[in-house]
């Protein structure tokens, strides 16, 4: 199994990368430990910038699906999404 | 006069190179505002059915509105309205830059051009003088819209500003806009209109100032909007840290973002042609924004061999970016300043290039374009502008391609305009905005994305919920604000800051979300009351004209607009079923589970009622009557 992780910009500058590969998820609430761990001792930075994040499983926002505890499948892109405007 | 208004329209024969000045219409004002509502009435007013779009019988009509001219945050753009000569219906664009400002220090609401010159000419407009010069403008003919800015620059007297074309123009490319300083009216080809007439530039100058019914409230106001602006969430820092291009991540997350040709919604190179990695490397702007305008969406950037230019916004990025599958963002700042200088729609262009490429792909074309590859599209880009080759066919938009070379299921515009750069099978309401918006596939007659699916609040933009009414909701303000003229990125401030600072994994959020999805009729009624000025451009308006203006009245405003053009529309032979999306969008998956594409007859129905429109899209007399459209 593997799940493609995508993370804001302002998360991936704290991390160093934009996309990483997580092996064993079940639902999006193992994704985002999985991630919070990546943060290690920056968990709070980690709990600042993903507060205001959404989580869409391949687009699609968990809050139209089960939330955190959305189950996920082998190929799956989970991605935090920020609110943003453009033109 | 009412206030806010210089009482005045120019008229000018380039035929006979005389003009006149005539005083405004003020029951016209007064049902349209100005901007896109005035210049449509005067369109229909004036031309005959079945006018040729490139003729010299098609008026092309500037238009500014009551904001104009005052030192309103947002407030410096001028509408340009014509038959577009690249749908055949209505066409409009509007443009930041200086020229509605230049405008109105010239005492000028409207200025309408009217036939054809013989030679090439520019216009030289002395407001203050009452005159108008004719010159002969051989010398800018050919040159590109940032030296001709230049040249014009050293005119002998100062305070001029300029709305210029390029060779996009000239050549009448039927996507060519018309460019004032660096900002474009892109769409709708309003530039091929200009350049049918041999006309390469406008000058205007002045020394008027805007006459207020309440020039102290409104100073007084201003001063507390800047204040609201500076510490909005998306006005006072998304845009101002990263420009449009703020968007790319979010619209790539939510699988929205164009790539190859529409055939995804997701680019795995969208950061390195993010707003956010303007921020952070090499090509760091100078943030810019058209006069007055706190906001700074603007990026200057460094082209090589060019110098400083401006820099290519979200759907630049997007149509020429990842709808093209290349992330080397200094190649799609060299082909936005390439468009920009020659004058034409980077929306347009980038869609006709991806459609361009995918028909090679499928051995139907023979064009040296493929996705992914860099190399060859400078070359086409300039070959387009001068009508060159292969450039000649790409010149007259995808529909016209598609006519000639097949590929209609994969030709992504709406009623001939190219869709812009949110794709509506992850966003509903947008594509009903994309089938029903009058000049075709677009989202700044609306923006209803804004409000489900990249916003602060977004509901299930997947849903059927609410996904016909908002976009009435949201293209009627649009008319509205396209009518003061008002730049439309001031609705994305009317979500709250508290609304932008809440979790979207929260509690309270799911409840706000859930209210919204299921507010339907109740949404439309809140924004039709006619109570109290709210929103800040309801309370300048308010200020400066002396007559109330609240939500209600713009939502009513805005739907007789809505409704001349599609009138309008109607007479030039369009019907209901050019209200519909690409086949590939109403087709084609693009989601995980997802059995077929966009569910647009399911909705278009429900529109058509919240319209007051009969079940072939055509406005029932009860409904023109109420809005008092006489067509």
């Amino acid at each position: 199994m593997s799940i493609t992780v995508e993370l804001t910009y302002d998360m991936s500058k704290a991390l160093g990368t934009q996309r990483f590969q997580v092996d064993a998820a079940a639902t999006v609430a193992d994704v985002v430990a999985q991630a919070r761990q990546r943060f290690g001792e920056g968990a709070e930075e980690f709990q600042k910038l993903s507060r205001v994040a959404a989580i869409a499983v391949n687009g699609v926002l968990v809050n139209h699906k089960r939330g955190l505890k959305t189950a996920l499948a082998d190929g799956d892109t989970v991605a935090f999404v920020k609110a943003a405007a453009g033109g | 006069m009412i206030k806010g208004y210089a009482g005045r329209v120019l008229e000018v024969d380039l035929t006979a190179e005389t003009f006149a000045f005539g005083p405004l219409d003020e029951d016209v004002a007064r049902l349209y505002i100005g901007g896109k509502g005035y210049g449509t009435r005067l369109l229909y007013d004036l031309t005959e059915p079945g006018i040729d779009p490139l003729g010299p019988e098609n008026p092309l009509i500037f238009a500014t509105g009551p904001l104009n001219g005052s030192v309103a945050p947002q407030s410096n753009r001028f509408a340009v309205v014509c038959k577009s000569p690249l749908t055949g219906g209505i066409g409009n664009a509007t443009c930041g830059g200086s020229f509605a400002f230049g405008m109105k220090k010239a005492g000028i609401d409207i200025l309408l051009i009217q036939g054809r010159a013989n030679r090439p000419l520019r216009l030289e407009v002395d407001g203050d003088a009452g005159t108008v010069r004719f010159e002969g403008a051989q010398d800018l003919w050919g040159k590109g819209t940032y030296e001709t800015q230049k040249l014009l620059g050293k005119l002998p007297t100062k305070g001029w500003n300029h709305a210029v074309i390029g060779p996009a123009g000239e050549n009448k490319v039927l996507y060519a806009g018309i460019v004032s300083n660096e900002r474009i009216a892109g769409r709708t080809g309003v530039g091929a209109v200009m350049g049918s007439k041999k006309l390469k530039a406008v000058s205007v100058r002045g020394s008027r100032k805007l006459d207020m019914e309440d020039p102290d409230k409104f100073k007084e106001y201003t001063k507390e909007v800047r204040r609201i602006f500076k510490d909005h969430p998306v006005l006072g820092e998304s845009l101002k840290r990263f420009g449009t291009g703020g968007i790319v991540n979010t619209t790539n997350g939510r699988n929205i973002l164009p790539t190859r040709n529409f055939q995804h919604g997701h680019f795995d190179g969208a950061m390195k042609i993010s707003g956010e990695w303007f921020e952070d490397h090499e090509l760091k702007g100078v943030k810019t924004s058209c006069i007055h305008c706190p906001v700074t969406c603007g990026r200057d950037v460094d082209v090589e061999g060019v110098g400083r230019v401006k820099g290519p916004e979200y759907e630049t990025l997007a149509l020429l970016g990842s709808n093209l599958e290349v992330s080397d963002v200094k190649k799609v700042s060299e082909w936005n300043y390439h468009a920009d200088d020659l004058g034409m729609d980077t929306i347009s262009l980038g869609a006709v290039l991806s459609f361009a490429m995918e028909l090679r792909e499928k051995g139907m074309l023979d064009a040296p374009l493929s996705f992914g590859e860099v190399g060859g599209v400078t070359e086409v880009i300039q070959d387009i502008a001068h009508r060159r080759g292969v450039g000649d066919d790409l010149a007259q938009g995808t529909r016209r391609m598609s006519q000639k070379y097949g590929g209609a299921e994969f030709a992504m515009h709406v009623k001939g305009l190219e869709l812009s750069a949110y794709d509506p099978r992850g966003s509903y309401a947008q594509g009903v905005e994309y089938a029903t918006t009058n000049r075709g596939g677009c989202h700044v007659q609306g923006a209803s994305m804004y409000m489900e699916s990249t916003g602060p609040l977004t509901i299930n933009p997947q849903s059927l919920k609410l996904k016909a009414d908002i976009p009435v909701v949201q293209q009627n303000l649009a008319c509205a604000i396209n009518s003061m003229v008002l730049c439309i990125f001031t609705t994305y401030g009317m979500m709250p800051k508290a609304v932008h600072e809440m979790s979207p994994n929260s509690f309270s959020y799911k409840v706000l979300t859930t209210l919204f999805e299921n507010s339907g009729p109740m949404l439309r009624t809140v924004m039709g009351i006619k109570g109290k000025p709210m929103m800040w451009f309801e309370k300048w308006l308010t200020y400066i004209t002396g007559t109330p203006f609240s939500s209600g009245h713009l939502q009513e405003i805005g739907a007789r607009i809505f409704n001349l053009e599609r009138m309008y529309n109607l007479r030039e032979g369009m019907s209901g079923a050019d209200d519909t999306l690409p086949h590939r969008i109403l087709h084609e998956p693009t989601f995980k589970g997802m059995s077929s594409g966009h569910p647009l007859d399911k909705l278009l129905p429900r529109y058509y009622k919240i319209r007051g429109w009969d079940a072939a899209g055509v406005p029932k007399p009860k409904t023109l009557e109420r809005l008092q459209v006489r067509a």
